[in-house]
């Protein structure tokens, strides 16, 4: 710390120029923010975002070039002015990852009126602060860039190339790209075929690719039982609660100091009740439930009992086992393991597909990506509904360029380690 | 392998991870604490492999889970620290970190059951938690370090090489996050449509990423601060600490999608 008689602003430049500029860029953000309000990313949609981000790369070069004996270009390029950069920005993050956030639809006007919200930080990554901090790191790691061209190169310039190139790419691409995303779910009627999307401010679009939904198909998991106080609803044992995973019947457990057997099993059954006790049939239609038969024995108790437990359908309520006066047996509903479409796909361009869409399998066709959203939550396996998503990203491809960079580069760092110091 | 024979599998562990750490402070045997780690270590790892293959899916759902792999990373990391820098005191912060973790497992198992949500059925599931825990057992070493170094600060006998150490473990562990991070992306857009969508668990990711990013910056100085760097790994690694299970417990993380159980 030989500088420590420097003034400020007095070059060699150091961290406190560096937290200044930043500061000041997070400022101009906000009094941007208080006068224009949120960032709309549909007017930077193409090719706005397309000139800014060539000029911006351009521009930089130029004055790299025009410049290179600049202290501030110099300044630009070095640790000093990217470390603040990054303080702030981490600032930044802390503050989004604490404050629950506005859907983007949400205009200004319906947001409520407090001190963040002003501030653009209750959607803070469409907010100028949010936005500029980040330009600002992009130009810093673009003259880095520049600078590290001019020195000797040497291997393990590799590692330091594809991080901050890969992070330029992505970073740049991602921001300005956003303005081009565009995503719409589409609700489809088993046997029907629908060009309607719906966006994500709630307006109805005619889509280049229409949706056919030939069969909807939901695995579940295995039933499971649990213990229930009846007082409270919660789960037994209350500290960790455990649950019973059906196998076959004939079997026996001890769960929440009960013991089970289980005495029968229908996967597809109607239930039948009446005011004294529940009929179970076998029923192999739509709208079945599954029902297990059981039978509880507690410690203390003088007979087990006995009975069916199921977790219902949207056509037949749920039945319980009461156990004594306090307990009973649950069949929660059954959780999804898989759900699935089948699908036929048209186009505007002639496209006309058949395929299966699955959740973590979207399909690709021509430039959107279709997803497997969601279903009829209320009719459960038997949902004719399918939801899709339909998302199409133009850049997607620059993005995942500048990411295997980064992973690339990751692998390096973790090979290369730092550089060694004579010690 | 259920969960109930666990205690046993995990005092077998400790045991032989105790007396690697014991066998380590003596200065003569150096061979005998790698072979008592590593015994260790093969048992824990047999009770993974074995509730995985129970279980029918990889155990990394939950967060005892989560917890699971934790403890056994966490020797690891301290093992290979101590055959590379020869910290005797090491193995003896990884085991006791180690232990605590295994202590809350059996305290607080998480419902152990076969379900894996549909969102998680995903060839990208198990490398992007596998690469994060290990990480956070990376990153965990290095606080230790940073630790030792500020409670003896003026005691510490070569500042120079204790931050050589530090310098290593972040940049092996700021690999893996940026790793774990990217793989993340990547399966997001399979899975939600969007590689990036600044839910509360990605911000807190991303945080923790730019946390280790300062330490490694602010050390390419050659006039930079011994104890600021530490403390900047200390916060680190509370932004971390966060992110893995903090944001449960945060108001914004109501609408978090990767918030389960
Ligand atoms: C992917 C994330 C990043 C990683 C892994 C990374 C890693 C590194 C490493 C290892 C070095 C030292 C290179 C060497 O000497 O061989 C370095 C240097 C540097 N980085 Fe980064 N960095 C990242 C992001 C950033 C960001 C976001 C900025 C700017 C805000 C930045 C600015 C710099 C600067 C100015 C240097 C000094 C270059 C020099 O002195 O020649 N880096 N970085």
């Amino acid at each position: 710390m030989k500088s420590r008689s420097r003034k400020i602003w007095e070059q060699p430049w150091g961290y406190a120029e560096g937290f200044i500029v930043a500061t000041g860029i997070l400022l101009t953000g906000l009094m941007l923010q208080l006068t224009v309000g949120n960032i709309e990313p549909a007017l930077f949609a193409s090719p706005v975002n397309v000139i800014m981000g060539a000029s911006l790369t351009a521009g930089l070069i130029a004055v790299y070039f025009l410049l290179p004996q600049n202290k501030a270009t110099k300044w630009l390029s070095g640790v000093y002015a990217a470390v603040p950069a990054i303080v702030l920005l981490l600032l930044l993050c802390m503050i989004l990852g604490l404050t629950p956030q506005l859907p983007l639809s949400t205009g200004r006007m319906q947001a409520s009126d407090n001190l963040f919200s002003r501030l653009g930080w209750v959607q803070m990554t469409t907010s100028w602060s949010f936005i500029l901090l980040c330009f600002y790191i992009l130009i810093i790691l673009e003259l880095t860039l520049l600078r590290r061209t001019r020195k000797k190169q040497s291997w393990r310039d590799i590692g330091f190339y594809l991080n901050h190139l890969g992070l330029f790419v992505a970073l740049l691409a991602g921001l300005s790209g956003s303005a081009d995303l565009k995503r719409f779910t589409m609700s489809v009627q088993k046997g029907q075929v629908e060009w309607r999307g719906t966006g994500q401010s709630g307006e109805t679009i005619e889509l280049p690719v229409a949706i056919q939904l030939d069969t909807f198909r939901i695995e579940e998991y295995p039933p499971r039982l649990v213990v229930v106080e009846n007082m409270t609803g919660k789960i037994l044992p209350a500290a960790h609660p455990e649950s019973y995973h059906f196998v076959e019947i004939g079997k026996t457990a001890r769960l929440a100091g009960v013991s089970l057997e289980i005495m029968d099993y229908l996967p597809h059954a109607a239930i039948l009740r009446d005011s004294t006790f529940v009929n179970v049939v076998p029923m192999m239609m739509e709208g079945a439930g599954t029902a297990i038969k059981v039978k509880v024995a507690k410690p203390g108790m003088e007979q087990p009992v006995e009975g069916w437990v199921s977790s219902g359908s949207y056509l037949f309520p749920h039945s319980t086992l009461p156990v004594d006066e306090f307990t009973s047996i649950v069949m929660p509903p059954q959780e999804v393991k898989k759900y699935k479409s089948f699908v036929t796909l048209y186009s505007e361009k002639g496209t006309n597909l058949q395929a299966v869409i699955e959740v973590n399998k979207p399909l690709s066709v021509e430039e959107w990506m279709i997803y497997q959203y969601s279903y009829d939550n209320s009719k459960g396996k038997y949902s004719d509904v399918s939801i899709f998503e339909l998302v199409r990203d133009p850049w997607l491809k620059v993005v995942y360029t500048g990411i295997f960079m980064l992973l690339a580069g990751a692998l390096f760092l973790f090979i290369a380690g730092p550089k060694k110091r004579t010690v | 392998m259920s969960w109930e024979l666990f205690i046993y599998f995990a005092a077998g562990a400790l045991l032989f991870w105790i007396m690697g750490a014991i066998a380590a402070l003596g200065n003569r045997h150096r061979a005998l604490s790698i072979l008592c780690t590593t015994a260790g270590l093969l048992v824990f790892a047999f009770f993974i492999a074995a509730l995985w293959h129970s279980l029918e899916r990889p155990p990394l759902r939950t967060m005892g889970e989560t917890r699971l792999w934790y403890s056994f990373f966490l020797p690891i990391a301290g093992l290979l620290t101590y055959l590379r820098w020869n910290y005797k005191w090491i193995l003896s912060f990884t085991t006791l970190l180690s232990a605590v973790f295994i202590m809350v497992n059996i305290k607080n198992p998480d419902i152990h059951n076969k379900v894996l949500m549909p969102a998680l059925q995903s060839p990208w599931f198990a490398p992007h938690v596998i690469i994060y825990m290990f990480s956070y057992a990376i990153l965990g070493a290095a606080t230790l370090g940073a630790l030792y170094y500020l409670v003896k600060e003026k005691k510490v006998s070569n500042p120079e090489r204790l931050m050589q150490m530090t310098d290593e473990l972040v940049y092996a562990g700021t690999a893996c996050i940026t790793l774990g991070m990217l793989m993340g992306a990547i399966w997001a857009k399979e899975a939600w449509g969007h590689y990036w969508s600044w839910d509360p668990k990605e911000t807190w990711a991303a945080a923790t990423w730019l946390g280790y990013l300062l330490y490694i910056h602010y050390r390419l100085k050659k006039n930079a601060s011994h104890k600021l760097s530490m403390i900047l790994l200390l916060v680190a690694f509370m932004l971390l600490q966060i992110c893995w299970y903090g944001v449960n417990y945060l108001p914004s993380a109501q609408q978090s999608v990767h918030v389960y159980s």
